[in-house]
């Protein structure tokens, strides 16, 4: 039995090991997944302006069926990324700003734009940005860029798209 | 067996019981540092670089992308307000007032966060839909069939269920006290 408490320690070692980087792993692996979901077939630092969500259209876990999202997976890694964003006046929206491990570093809604357009350079620390532009720096190169627009009613889409599209993203 | 043969196996059987408990643990819900009100769980930390990394990771998995506290608080429910597991072979009465926010809804999911197909379409039901006369109060049926008159949101027969709770701007009042604001009480009526 003597031979085995070595190996219980260095198991009770692993064990908390295992249980950091099995969150660790769940946490930067999931969003990992969704930025490539998010990417697929437009790449990144572009916008997708999303279908809205239904049983057979949710790329990201419980979506809201209330809201169309556009999304714009941002890489960092060649340059910052600008994001602009076209309120719906008088209609509830958000562009929130995640990055790798999931956590949001900005978030700004239509209130607080006072209903007005607005632009956001999104930049890790030490890169190059457009003077007078206002910039969020993140840790990491890689996160999603979300912007929520809230309907009403599934039919709003109709009469909204075509604003929401004037939202966009960019590599600058 | 030679020394580092058990050594190994230690390694390979604690990574994977700490890897194993870690999965098991971000699978549970939203129960993670939670503030409870009724059959009702929030944490005021989602999204935010605050949140423990349990609360991240179940986050991650079960409801990836939240917004933090200050814009959106996320309700969960998995159980009615007497703790029995939300079934869908069961309708419900859910009911409430007008909450404490620019704007709300309540969700159905499936027991892994998803939206569930039901031939009706819908799958919310948010304040909007509220006329001005319930304001003070306001009753939807959660049931598989629709219901001969009143706020319809389809279950599906046999599936257990979750709900989401979203509050879009919350008040300053509500967010004195979340633990204590009035948020819709969910009765088993009958089953099938």
């Amino acid at each position: 039995m003597k031979n085995w408490i070595g190996p219980a320690a260095i198991a009770l070692l692993a064990g908390a090991a295992g249980w950091h980087s099995g969150l660790a792993l769940s946490t930067y692996g999931l969003m990992e997944g969704a930025i490539r979901r998010l990417a697929d077939g437009t790449g990144v630092n572009v916008m997708k302006y999303g279908a809205l969500p239904t049983p057979a259209n949710q790329p990201v876990v419980r979506p809201s069926p209330d809201l169309a999202y556009s999304s714009c997976p941002y890489d960092l890694s060649d340059g910052p990324v600008l994001v602009k964003v076209v309120p719906v006046p008088g209609r509830y929206s958000s562009l929130s700003i995640f990055n790798a491990r999931t956590d949001v570093v900005f978030v700004r809604n239509d209130q607080q734009a006072k209903e007005k357009p607005f632009e956001v350079v999104i930049a890790r620390e030490g890169q190059q940005v457009p003077a007078g532009k206002q910039v969020v720096r993140v840790g990491y190169d890689r996160g999603i860029a979300l912007i929520r627009l809230l309907l009403n009613a599934p039919s709003d889409i109709k009469t909204l798209d075509p604003v929401r599209r004037q939202s966009s993203c960019h590599r600058i | 067996m030679k020394a580092w043969h058990r050594y190994a196996l230690g390694v390979i059987v604690g990574l994977a019981a700490g890897g194993g408990a870690a999965w098991q643990a971000t699978g549970k819900g939203f129960d993670h540092g939670a503030i409870s009100n009724g059959p009702w769980t929030t944490s005021l930390t989602y999204g935010t670089n605050s949140t423990d990394p349990l609360t991240r990771a179940a986050v991650a998995r079960r409801g990836l992308l939240a917004l933090p506290a200050t814009e959106t608080v996320y309700w969960a429910a998995n159980k009615d307000s007497e703790g029995r597991p939300l079934d869908g072979s069961c309708s419900y009465a859910m009911t409430g007032p007008a909450l404490d926010s620019r704007w709300w809804s309540v969700t159905f999911y499936d027991r892994e966060g998803y939206l569930v197909a039901n031939p009706a379409n819908i799958w919310s039901f948010s304040g909007a839909s509220i006329a001005p006369e319930e304001k003070g109060g306001w009753r939807v049926t959660i049931a598989p069939a629709k219901p001969a008159s009143g706020h319809w949101l389809p279950s599906v027969k046999g599936q257990p269920f979750e709900l989401t709770l979203r509050m879009y701007n919350p008040g300053p009042g509500f967010m004195k006290a979340p633990d204590k604001a009035v948020l819709p009480v969910l009765k088993r009526e009958a089953c099938a």
